[in-house]
């Protein structure tokens, strides 16, 4: 928390500094580079932290800019009416940016260059329509003839207002890392398939993290009409949508002071080189080339890889753990009852009217030759694979229709075939995100305390000394062993107490040890919450060991369900386990 | 509508879609085939469109802008290919962003190099075709023959020739076709050398009826992007549809409404395409 407050009060006073050291006129100058830096740093958030680049971000800038522009013409200057409907304009270019992206996001458009192009787009629309329509914009001459703010001078007593708008984006950018909500981005962007798994919408965090992005922007453009005094298509143009972006990745997207170093330290350069230095608009182009292809992090990246080397980062001192709210995937919603489902993907009948009936409590292990459709029974029932034709069921909820991050508020939970979690994250985080699903509300997102929170199941893990997690809390996941990864993606699904657990195939690339290991910590999460776990398996000793009841899967049908002994006297299962036919 | 406002209005429409699937056809090509979205495809167009340019200011006859066209493009593909593109086959994201930043380098290259100021390449001939009571540029009549008669040729080539085979089986499955014997790193280098030199000409042929200069990249880019949002990305068929239906659109949307009606349009189409249909109208299979 210290670094944080030392970080902006030295950039307030840094900032402060500059009209006293060089000048009115200076700080005219800079005031203009710190509004662009501040859209610029929307745009270092929403591509940084949430993985997704926005092209055309000047237009929140510029709706800022145009909206503020005739709220001062309208108002005549008045302060406290005009900083109130400046902060209208922000939320309502934020509400449009987020019903935006909550319409793309939701189909199929992945955080690729699909989202992108549309952004582009629709700035190409907005400058259009600002270039044709004087009566409403002032055309190409631009909308002038209004007071500033409040009445400041754009050379005097703007430039402070400039600066606490730039310190108090900063310092919320930097909190929001600290926060529940940033960890929740940082997992969009590290597996988005695990973060929906925890029962995250995707669609809605990305939509969250643009309407930031863009109520920034359009703070900015705000105070960017009383600083200019004119607003033409410039400010709503491609032209700056693509400085933007420039300015974000060479100052360092990942940082929240990145972008507005960028913005200043280049635009300025810029401002005052541009006429003088011929080949110095090339310059800053191949700078931009070198580090999209070199250099992802930008330059804050190396200024904190500095500082790492330097040994000045200040290692976080952990605080005790909180007792976590009771999670919604707990309460008890009845069976899984799948009916005739049918499932086809590119011309193949994967699931074959299959029908498949879970007790309500205990251990059902699936097993099946490859291709028998057990892992996309599992798809079909989390919404990962769209069924064609049956019904899923649970308890007297139908299924259909549900997406994936639905899954875990009906109490189901998944471990995947392959381990899927957060790799660029610590352990810690991981669990610390396992521990905010099904039970983070509202407001908790933006609360520090969540993310002290820790369940029942996985304190459980954490005290067990034969499992292999608690000793490497601050190692990055993507570095474990394969069998320390089925752990942790075993311990953040069991996270959330979730009614009905599916594993896929959980002892794979595992020792024997870690296998018993499996079988016992599965058998322990059965016994201690009475809930349904169904398991597919190729190991016969594990099936042995933990299954309650069988069903054998067989071309996409149920071949036979029973205990494993039952199961293996049926003849159908011998003559496909001997590769006889059916 | 009379019968000669009706011809002249198809005749504006085929030019229109003749032109856009020209400005498209590289980057289709270059996307199709290697999964780049090249940005500086616009760039590359306005090179192209610089040639005959500078044939004339050095006094060498117009055909002349032919050679000089295809040695500027090439060479510069040929580097970035070298510098840039290879280490970003299959990063689509990157490739979009590097290659973005290669447009803006490009544009600013050329305003140094070539000055910012407008420039109008005269027609090669003048001359007006009689199609009825109809009089049309013959340039134009003949540029929309060129275009038809290229991607027939094409789309023949890319079905019947063993190059078009290897291709084929690089954008199916590139590492069976390494395998396979296939040199795909020499492939790939040269169909985005290729899609760069289609763009050149692209410019070269279009530069008499656009003004040329250094930020005219932008606006090619744009139209030929959602023209292959539309069709579908990645075959010959579905630009085809695209530049059909955005063509249609914009010259239908411009004679009757007014040009920045057209241009709204074709936005707004593309984005009711990437959100709606990814795919496009045209779809493999």
């Amino acid at each position: 928390m210290g670094s944080i407050v030392t970080v902006n009060l030295a950039l307030a006073a840094g900032l402060l500094l500059v009209p006293w050291l060089g000048g009115d006129f200076l700080a005219w100058q800079i005031g203009l580079f710190l509004l662009y830096g501040v859209a610029a740093q929307g745009v270092g958030f929403a591509w940084g932290r949430g993985g997704f680049l926005p092209l055309g971000n000047a237009l929140f800038f510029g709706l800022g800019a145009y909206g503020a522009a005739a709220v001062l013409k309208a108002t005549e200057g008045a302060l406290w009416v005009n900083l109130a409907a400046m902060a209208l304009i922000a939320l309502l270019c934020a509400a449009l940016a987020f019903g935006i992206a909550l319409l793309l996001f939701r189909g199929r458009m992945g955080s690729g260059p699909g989202f992108s192009l549309v952004t582009l787009a629709l700035v190409l629309i907005a400058a259009q329509i600002a270039e044709t329509t004087p009566a409403l914009t002032g055309g190409f001459n631009g909308f002038s003839g209004y007071p500033p703010l409040a009445g400041l001078d754009p050379f005097g007593g703007l430039y402070p207002v400039i600066v606490a708008l730039v310190v108090a984006v900063t310092l919320s950018l930097t909190l929001i890392e600290r926060l529940p909500a940033g960890l929740i981005l940082r997992g969009l962007v590290a597996q988005e398939e695990r973060l929906e798994l925890l029962g995250f919408a995707p669609h809605r965090v990305k939509a969250w993290a643009f309407a930031g992005s863009a109520g920034i922007g359009a703070l900015a453009g705000s105070l960017y009409a009383s600083h200019q005094g004119i607003v033409t298509p410039q400010a709503i143009g491609f032209m700056l949508s693509a400085e933007l972006v420039i300015w974000a990745a060479v100052g360092g997207r990942f940082s929240p002071l990145g972008p507005l170093l960028g913005a200043v330290a280049i635009g300025w350069a810029s401002s005052a080189l541009r006429d003088t230095v011929a080949w110095w608009e090339v310059g800053v182009a191949a700078v931009f080339l070198l580090v999209v292809l070199l250099q992802p992090g930008g330059a804050m990246d190396l200024i904190h890889r500095g500082i790492a080397r330097l040994g000045l980062t200040r290692r976080r001192r952990d605080a005790p753990p909180l007792p976590a709210p009771p999670s919604r995937a707990a309460a008890a919603r009845g069976p899984l009852r799948l009916c005739d489902v049918g499932l086809s993907a590119g011309g193949i009948r994967i699931l074959d009217r299959l029908s498949l009936a879970l007790p309500e409590a205990g251990i059902l292990c699936v097993i099946g030759p490859n291709g028998a459709g057990k892992t996309t029974m599992l798809n079909a029932v989390t919404a990962r694979l769209p069924v064609q034709s049956g019904q899923i069921t649970l308890g007297a909820v139908s299924l259909g229709g549900k997406a994936t991050w639905q899954m875990l508020d009906h109490g189901i939970a998944r471990k995947m075939q392959i381990p899927t979690v957060f790799g660029a994250l610590t352990l810690r985080e991981n669990l610390q995100l396992a521990a905010l699903a099904g039970r983070m509300r509202g407001l908790d997102a933006l609360r520090p305390s969540p993310l002290r929170w820790q369940t029942p199941p996985v304190a459980r893990l954490l005290a067990d000394p034969e499992v292999p997690l608690a000793a490497g809390l601050d190692k990055d996941a993507g570095h474990l062993p394969q069998g320390h990864r089925q752990f942790l993606e075993l311990a953040m699904t069991l996270s959330p107490e979730p009614r009905l657990v599916m594993l896929d195939e959980p002892a794979a690339g595992m020792s024997p040890a870690e296998t018993q290991l499996m079988v016992r910590l599965a058998r322990d999460y059965q016994q201690q919450t009475g809930a349904a776990i169904v398991v597919i398996e190729h190991d016969m000793h594990l099936v042995d060991a933990l299954a309650d009841e069988v069903a054998v899967l067989h071309q996409g049908r149920t071949l036979a369900t029973g205990s494993l002994a039952e199961v293996r006297r049926d003849p159908l299962v011998a003559a496909v386990y001997a590769g006889g036919h059916k | 509508m009379s019968s000669d406002a009706l011809v002249l209005f198809a005749l504006n429409a085929t030019w229109q879609i003749a032109a856009l699937a020209l400005l498209a056809l590289g980057l289709g090509l270059v996307f199709g085939l290697l999964r780049i979205m090249n940005m500086a495809h616009g760039d590359f167009v306005m090179l192209g469109a610089y040639a005959p340019v500078l044939t004339a200011q050095w006094g060498l006859p117009p055909l002349a802008a032919i050679p000089v066209c295809l040695l500027m493009v090439g060479l510069t593909a040929l580097i970035v290919e070298r510098l840039v593109i290879r280490h970003l086959y299959a990063r689509m994201f990157d490739s979009l962003l590097a290659t973005w930043a290669l447009s803006i380098l490009m544009r600013e290259g050329a305003e140094l190099a070539f000055g910012p100021q407008f420039r109008n390449v005269p027609l090669p001939f003048e001359g007006v075709t009689q199609i009825g009571t109809v009089g049309y540029p013959s340039y134009r009549l003949l540029v929309i023959g060129l275009v038809a008669a290229g991607f027939l040729a094409l789309w023949l080539w890319y079905r019947r020739s063993l190059t078009g085979l290897k291709l084929r089986a690089m954008v199916d499955n590139p590492t069976l076709a390494e395998g396979a014997g296939i040199n795909t790193a020499r492939l790939s280098a040269g169909a985005f050398v290729a899609g760069c030199l289609l763009a050149g000409l692209a410019g070269l042929l279009l530069a008499p009826t656009l003004s040329v200069y250094p930020g005219m990249g932008l606006d090619a880019l744009i139209r030929s992007f959602f023209t292959l949002i539309v069709g579908g990305l990645g075959t010959l068929e579905g630009l085809a549809v695209g530049a059909a239906v955005i063509g249609g659109l914009q010259a239908g949307l411009s004679a009757y409404l007014s040009q920045t009606a057209g241009y709204l349009g074709v936005l707004i189409l593309a984005i009711l395409f990437l959100w709606r249909r990814p795919d496009g109208l045209y779809r493999h299979r």
